[in-house]
């Protein structure tokens, strides 16, 4: 993994095959800050002995049907 | 604009009128029509006026009721819907460049329902581009201006939907609200938004933005139209796989009660003091509104919500990935477009990696869980709905929301009921608001404290100058 935010950005756009248009790597970088404060926020505390999670939300018509 | 302005009759009182004939629907539409050609060349809150097939509905309308056979308080209310809506045989561009001429065959089933209701479709209003673009001026449409002071910022993305019932320039419009869409304009149009429950409202032929944050509702002048609107539009639909089968109640029998003896309200007082303080008129004006419901008879207690940041950076992750799904097809294709707006915070959504997206999955389910336990014992919450009034058209930065980060969110993540209204006006005479948040499925409760708050307070006796 590259070292600064820059580096990851650069590699990543490259791996994703995104075609920036002028004047859109500057907001796109920045935009990719916050977007990692973002996950940073979130987390990836996950610990393997944890209980099971659950990210599956059933759709409201499952719940109660007439 | 004067007192006796039809445009400025809510639909509560033209439906009384229409149904006893006396208004005419077609009286009715023209005089929107009129103040839509005068009005909407500075607001630019329509992209598309249909005139020639208002005035034929309206005088259907009239005929109907005339023969005795009147469906209901939409029966001849004039609409506007926000241009992301489908209408058979009516383009729907969706503020985009990519869509322009774009013609859907069937209509979406809100405006299905809303025609069947017997509502009169003015209209197509301005959006930001595809619900996220923002105020820009890189895209086929203009964007909608403030009618409270035109230099101002209506907010969006359903900004021709404020713009134009706040102005009088139709009764009732629908947004949509993936990230407060809704609520926002609404607040700063002055106006009261209802983001139903997820799953209330079908989303089936509103182009989407983020599949399991979208929600539909509409933007009105008063709590008791929201109730009517809402009322036609909530209801079961197997096109949206989210679509919630469950009863509709009389949501308009909910407002009956004058007082909220017996309702408990809970206050997350750290969102909007400690996570991002709320300006001094935003949060004087709730202060404000917190002492009329108390008044009114509702008992009142602080909570502890998890911290704003973590709700918002949940859900912004989930948008952004679901967004860039949505997106990535014509994003590679056809990125020039795009305003540049919308294909920055559309692309960004590729940058978010799987493992990513499921800690966002897995902590929203946390906080629902969270929100559920801090709200138990309530039937709703009262916080802002963003931290400061409107801004100059065009200040607002591309990411504005990481800068003064709203209020509105979380209950996008939770799909919760959520309704703005208007709690006063700053210095400027700029509206303030206050946001209502309900139990899943209890739009009533949300409507019946909205509407008492609203009977209690003059608010609604104002209307912008224009």
């Amino acid at each position: 993994m590259a070292a600064s935010i820059e580096d990851r950005f650069a590699v990543e756009t490259e791996l994703l095959g995104l075609k920036l248009l002028p004047g859109q790597e500057a907001n796109l970088r920045s935009a990719y800050a916050v977007l990692h404060e973002a996950i940073a926020v979130v987390g990836a505390d996950y610990p393997f002995e944890a209980e099971p999670a659950h990210v599956f939300a059933p759709a409201p018509s499952a719940e109660r049907r007439r | 604009m004067t007192a006796s302005d039809p445009c400025f009759l809510s639909i509560a009182e033209a439906a009384s009128l229409i149904a006893t004939k006396r208004l005419s629907p077609v009286e009715l539409v023209r005089a929107y029509l009129d103040r839509i050609e005068r009005l909407d060349r500075t607001l630019h809150a329509y992209v598309r006026v249909l005139p020639d097939e208002a005035l034929a509905a309206a005088r259907a309308a009239e005929a109907e009721i005339a023969a005795g056979r009147y469906r209901g308080p939409l029966h001849g209310i004039p609409i506007g819907l926000k241009d992301i809506y489908d209408t058979a045989g009516v383009a729907t561009e969706g503020g985009s460049k990519l869509c322009l001429g774009r013609v859907p065959a069937a209509d979406a089933t809100t405006t299905r329902l809303l025609k069947q209701a017997g509502a009169i479709l003015l209209g197509k209003l301005t959006t930001w581009e595809f619900a996220i673009g923002g105020t820009a001026f890189d895209t086929p449409f203009p964007p909608a201006r403030n009618p409270w002071n035109t230099e101002r910022d209506p907010a969006g993305s359903s900004s021709g939907s404020g713009a134009a019932v706040a102005a009088g320039l139709c009764a009732m419009a629908m947004g949509s609200d993936t990230g407060g869409s809704i609520r926002w304009p609404a607040t700063w149009c002055g106006l009261a938004g209802l983001k139903p429950t997820y799953g209330r409202v079908s989303r089936a032929g509103i182009m989407p933005l983020s599949f399991s944050l979208d929600h539909a509702g509409p933007l009105t002048w008063t709590v008791e139209d929201a109730a009517i609107v809402l009322q036609a539009i909530a209801s079961h639909d197997p096109r949206d796989p989210a679509s919630a089968d469950r009863p509709v109640p009389d949501y308009r029998a909910a407002l009956a009660s004058p007082d909220l003896k017996g309702i408990r309200l809970g206050i997350p007082r750290t969102m909007f003091e400690r996570d991002c303080p709320a300006s001094g008129a935003m949060g004087a004006a709730f202060d404000a509104a917190v002492e009329v419901l108390r008044s009114l008879g509702a008992a009142i207690a602080e909570i502890e919500l998890p911290p704003l940041a973590l709700y918002n950076a949940t859900a912004s992750l989930i948008s952004r990935g679901e967004g860039f799904a949505i997106h990535e097809k014509t994003l590679r294709e056809r990125p020039q477009d795009y305003g540049a707006l919308a294909r920055d915070r559309l692309t960004i959504g590729a940058y978010v990696r799987a493992s990513d997206m499921l800690q966002a999955m897995r902590r929203r389910m946390m906080l629902v869980e969270a929100t559920k336990t801090a709200m138990a014992g309530f039937d709703a919450i009262l916080l802002p709905i963003c931290p400061d009034p409107a801004p100059v058209l065009g200040e607002l930065g591309p990411y504005f929301d990481n800068r003064r980060p709203m209020y509105m969110r979380p209950f996008n993540l939770t799909g919760q009921p959520a309704l703005s209204l208007c709690s006063g006006f700053d210095d400027t005479g700029l509206p303030l608001s206050l946001q209502i948040v309900g139990r899943h499925f209890d739009e009533a409760a949300v409507l019946r404290i909205g509407h008492a708050y609203e009977g209690a307070t003059p608010w609604r006796e104002r209307r912008p100058l224009l």
